[in-house]
Parts: C-alpha cells; structure tokens; sequence
C-alpha cells in the first residue's frame, strides 16, 4: 500500500504528517456516507450499536425492486435525461460556435447570463417553472421535465462547446483545404474527430446533470414522471431506510460508471500536439 | 507554353482602410524558389494567401501554369504549403498525415502506402511512421509538414515563414534541406521570411516588399549589390546613405557633390543636375586612411565612435555634421577624435532616390 507506506514516512515529517492527516480525514468526512448507505442497503438485524451488520442480504433491492417500481422509475430517469441532453446539444453548439470563434461585443455579459441558471439556487425559480408549465400543461410530462432541465444543463454544455471549439486551429483546418480537402471533406476527417472529445465530454456532463438533478423535478413531475432522485426521497418519508438505501445505491452505480467513462474518453492529450508558438 | 509558373497580375488587396497588397505584379518562373522578403505587415503573407487562395484580392488575376486560378477554390488548386506553426492533424499518426492528400484524391490504398514510404524515405523519417505530431521535435514535425505538402508532387511549393519556430542551429539545417529537396523535385517554390539571411542563403530571386507593394526584384547578388530604392538598401545588410546632389555627367558616371567635395558613381537613370539623392555604400566597403591620404572619391572626417568586434572594427566618422558608418579589418586603428580621410572604391557606390514611393512595376 503506496500511501501507507507515505503516512508511515510522513510521520518522520511534522508538515507531512499534518498534510496526510488532513488528508486522511478529508477522505473519511466525504466517503464515510457513502460506505453507511452501502452497507444499511444490505445489511440485516442491524440493530443499535453495533458497528457492522450481522446478517448480509439481497431483500432490499428486492423489495426496493417490486414495491417502488424502479424499472418504470429508471425508465423515466433516463428518458428525461435522454430529451434534456438532446435539447441542451442542440441549443449549445451554435452557440458555443459563436462564443468560442467569433467577436461578440459583451461576450463577458453574455457568458455571465448563461450560468446564472447555475449561480441561482434551482428551488429559487422552482415555484416560477412549476406555475408556468401549469399553465402550458407540461406538468407530469417527460418533454416538461426534460425542458426544466436544460436550464441548469446548457450552461455547462456551452461552457465545455465553447471552450472545445476555441481550441480548434484555424490553420489546421487551411492545411486540409490546401491539401484539397472541401468542406465537407475537411469536416469529417479533421474538425468533426478533433472536437469529438469535448462533445462527448459536454454529453457526460449534461446527461449526470438532469439523471442527478432533484429539486427541479420536484417542481414539474408526476406519477407518470417519477425520477429515481425523487422516488428516494419519498422512500425517506416511508422509513424503511433500508430501503432508501438500495435506491440511493442505484442512484449512484450509474455516475460512478460516468465518471469511469470520463476519465477515459476525453483524453486531453489528443487535443495538443501538431502545433507549435501561439 | 509560358515561362513563368505562377503569375501575380496587379493583385490589390484591402482590409478596410489598410491596402495590404498595392498593385502587387509577380512572375514567378518554373523551377524557381522566389522568397518573398520584408517586414511584418509588408504584405507577404498576403500575396501568399492570394496564390493559396485563403485570399480572394479586390482587383487582378492569379495564374498558376498559364491558367487563370483567380475564381478557383483553394482545394482545387493542387498546391502544396508549409506552415509556420507546422499544423500537422493531431489525431492522426505521421504517415496518416503524410497521406491526407493522397486519400482525399481518392488513390488506391497500396499506391498510397507507397508514395507515404517514399516520401518519408526523402525526410529521413521512416522510422516515425507510427507516431504522433505531439512526440516529435519541432524539426521533425516540420519535416512531416514538407512531405505531406511534397506527396503528391504539386506544381508549386508555398512555405509560409517555415523556419521561424525552430531555434537557429536547426534553423540553418533546415535550409539546406528544403533547398536541397526543392532542387532534386525540380518544383516551383515561392518561400516567404523576414529574415534576410534566409533570403539570400536560399532563393534563386528575391522579391523585397514593404508596405503593400513590390520595391524590387532580383537575384541575391542584385538585391544586395544594386539596390533600387532606399528601402531596399537599408532593408538589406548594413547601409551608408550620405544626402548629395548632382552636380555633373560624365560618360558613364555622375559626379555628386557633397558639400565641397566631389565623388563620382555609376550612371542611373532618371537623374537630372540638381536632384537631391542619396549617395549609397555599404560600410564594409568604404575604406578608412588617416587624413593626409590623397585619393579621388573621398570625403574627410573625424572619427566619432569606435567599436571593436572581435573580427572588426565599427567605426561612426562625423563627416560635416554626417554619420557614416564603417566597418574595417585593417590593421590600422584610429582614435577617436582622429582626422581621417574615407575613400568610396568607384565600383561600390550607387545613387538611389530619397523617396518612400513604391515604384510601379
């Protein structure tokens, strides 16, 4: 065990010791819930003080499974973050075109507007979204939710478009055109697997975005719309804790498979290299 | 079928106010490396990006091989370029690079394969076939940018400031190899740099330019040795320009008066007694005597400034109220404060104009 070995070594060196202790604890503070809900979803006859579970089982996700209905539930997790992330592409590419490769006078102000969605706390505008879409009956509507969404999921989008696209040289692109590419052939063989990596990227960021995303849901959804973050939190408000767990486990395998996927897809490394200066 | 390869006919190009090219004329012959040469801002690049055609001018026609190109695309131009920054594809390996071209004209895989080979073969980069642009030198990635310009033997190689990301060993290096790979293809190259040493190390013509239009347009030697404007004189190499006037014509020559001395030059065109030109050497060239020296064609003058250099010395002499400059080997020193008398050899002097006006070609 490398960072064993370090602590023990660190022990020798008063800031190393106070850094990796910090560390340490840091580490616990942040994963300590996690290992709680981990071992309560399958854990039995954990009773009172004890520290670990006596009894293992699989009852929770079973019963987590058939009472709450998470087949339908994920269903509509997923379809949700299927039209949020559609949406939010869409509006993001042209607009993180114009801002990442274009002179657009106040583009400091403009970038400001788009995070504010994400500055402002979603359940301040919650209550405003939810009485809107009475109104235009999108209430307990996937393509309701999905639209909710997409104000907290643009931002990052057109965040992570801009900056991919500010990265892709102009002069790259001329050397394919005098090499006699067109432009649609210089589209496909050179900026459409350059920017490849960051589109991805953005499509990682927004589908964890709206499958994550709570309070928003909260406002607009229904029996037909039932989010897995939301399903959790009733399934508090029934007491089987148990329960809860395996559904808050659910809720995480998932964005731990995402950021696995991140870690591997968008490697940066692939973006650099073939230039030289500025 | 025409002499010339690529042809600029009265190119003029404008960005809003600024006139980048001014009426550019440029005929560039077959087989020939024409370096376009001047400052940054002189409209090098431009004329370069109007034969690549990133470039669309305002008024006159590009040819290239006799036809008319001024309306074709860039892509269907069948050129080859190098660029300043290299700009290699970075998600392909360097003999996907190499062979871009070769797959976008549509050519079988085993031809291709073996016109990369060779290619590389010509760079000595066989090895490197399966790297990136990302793991090689700066050198090396610039040698990649050569063959996947070279591949498919264009006409016309156009290098667009190639050099100037390299550090200068290897800039000197680089020379010789583009040089020696020009040659040995036969191909037409038009090669655009600031750097003067570049421009006479390499060209078989020169085109000078400043501020949007051609000042002149010769070989190395004719560059260096008659320059045809003032611009072109200091441009180039160091420069003496002592302000005379025309006194008198004599066979071939023009005897210019400066203040009360007499020096005779080479006949120039254009001149008439009385003008106000400029009399015209290179400080390496006038020759520096202590003072009692009798000769023709000097001016007298103490020394100002001294300057050792190692190899030489620098010397600035006052000569009424004019600085001139001159560089010497000789043995002799001088002090500062010394009488000397400074001889300018017949054959190295030139009148040139006192004029910023581009002259019209």
């Amino acid at each position: 065990m490398k960072t064993l070995k370090q602590y023990l070594r660190a022990l020798l060196d008063a800031k190393k010791l106070l850094a990796y202790t910090f560390l340490l604890c840091f580490f616990l503070w942040v994963s300590m819930p996690f290992v709680m809900i981990a071992l309560k979803s399958i854990g039995k006859n954990w009773f009172g003080k004890l520290w670990l579970p006596p009894d293992l089982t699989a009852d929770w996700y079973k019963w987590a499974i058939v009472v709450t209905n998470i087949p339908e539930v994920l269903k509509n997790s997923l379809v949700i973050a299927a039209l949020a992330v559609t949406i939010a592409t869409l509006i993001a590419i042209p607009t993180g075109w114009a801002l990442g490769r274009r002179k657009i006078p106040g583009k400091e102000a403009i970038t400001a507007i788009i995070l504010l969605p994400r500055m402002i706390p979603p359940i301040a505008y919650a209550l405003g979204v939810a009485q809107i879409f009475y109104r235009l009956h999108l209430i307990d509507t996937h393509i309701g939710v999905a639209i909710a969404h997409v104000a907290i999921c643009a931002p990052y989008a057109i965040l992570v478009l801009s900056s991919t696209f500010e990265a892709l040289d102009d002069r790259v692109l001329e050397a394919a055109s005098v090499c006699g590419a067109n432009n649609m052939r210089t589209f496909f063989h050179v900026t459409l697997p350059l920017v490849m990596p960051g589109i991805l990227s953005s499509l990682i960021f927004t589908f964890t975005t709206s499958y994550n995303e709570f309070t928003l849901t909260l406002m607009t959804y229904g029996p037909k719309t039932m989010t897995l973050p939301v399903r959790t939190y009733l399934a508090i408000g029934e007491g089987y804790w148990e329960v809860t767990s395996a559904l808050s486990m659910l809720l995480i395998v998932p964005s731990l498979f995402v950021l696995f996927m991140i870690q591997r897809q968008v490697q940066p490394e692939k973006l650099v290299g073939g230039f030289k200066g500025v | 079928m025409s002499d010339w390869m690529i042809e600029l006919v009265d190119i003029t190009k404008r960005y809003g106010d600024l006139v980048a090219n001014d009426h550019v004329t440029l005929r560039i012959l077959r087989g020939e490396l024409m370096t376009l040469l001047g400052p940054s801002g002189c409209g090098k690049t431009t004329a370069l990006r109007c034969i690549t055609g990133q470039n669309i001018p305002d008024d006159g026609r590009v040819l290239i091989d006799g036809k008319d190109v001024t309306d074709v695309p860039t892509h269907r131009r069948d050129l080859g370029m190098v660029f300043q920054n290299f700009a290699l594809f970075p998600h392909m390996t360097v003999s996907e690079n190499v062979e871009f071209p070769l797959m976008i004209r549509r050519m079988n895989k085993d031809e291709r394969a073996g016109m990369v080979m060779e290619a590389l073969k010509l760079i000595h980069l066989e090895g490197y076939a399966k790297h990136y642009p990302r793991q090689l030198s700066g050198g090396q990635q610039q040698r990649v940018g050569l063959a996947r310009a070279l591949v498919y033997r264009p006409k016309v190689l156009l290098l667009d400031e190639p050099l100037s990301n390299l550090d200068a060993k290897l800039r000197e290096e680089m020379r010789f190899e583009i040089r020696d790979l020009q040659k040995r293809l036969g191909i037409t190259a038009v090669y655009v740099t600031h750097d003067q040493e570049e421009a006479l190390a390499l060209s078989d013509r020169v085109a000078v330019m400043n501020k949007g239009c051609v000042q002149q347009v010769g070989t190395p030697a004719e560059i260096y040795g008659q320059p045809a404007t003032k611009f072109v004189a200091d441009f180039i190499g160091l420069s003496d320009f002592i302000p005379a006037k025309v006194a008198a014509f004599e066979d071939n020559s023009v005897v210019l008066a400066v203040n009360s001395e007499r020096i005779r030059v080479p006949a120039v065109n254009g001149l008439q007694v009385g003008f106000d030109v400029l009399l015209f050497i290179r400080p390496n060239d006038v020759q520096i005597r202590p003072a009692q020296a009798q000769e023709d064609n000097t001016l007298t003058g103490a020394i100002d400034k001294s300057t050792y250099l190692g190899d030489k010395f620098d010397y600035r002499v006052d000569v009424h109220g004019i600085e001139v400059r001159v560089q010497t080997h000789g043995a002799e020193r001088f002090e500062i404060g010394e009488q000397v008398s400074l001889h300018f050899p017949y054959q190295r002097c030139s009148v040139i104009l006192d004029t910023e006006v581009c002259p019209v070609r």
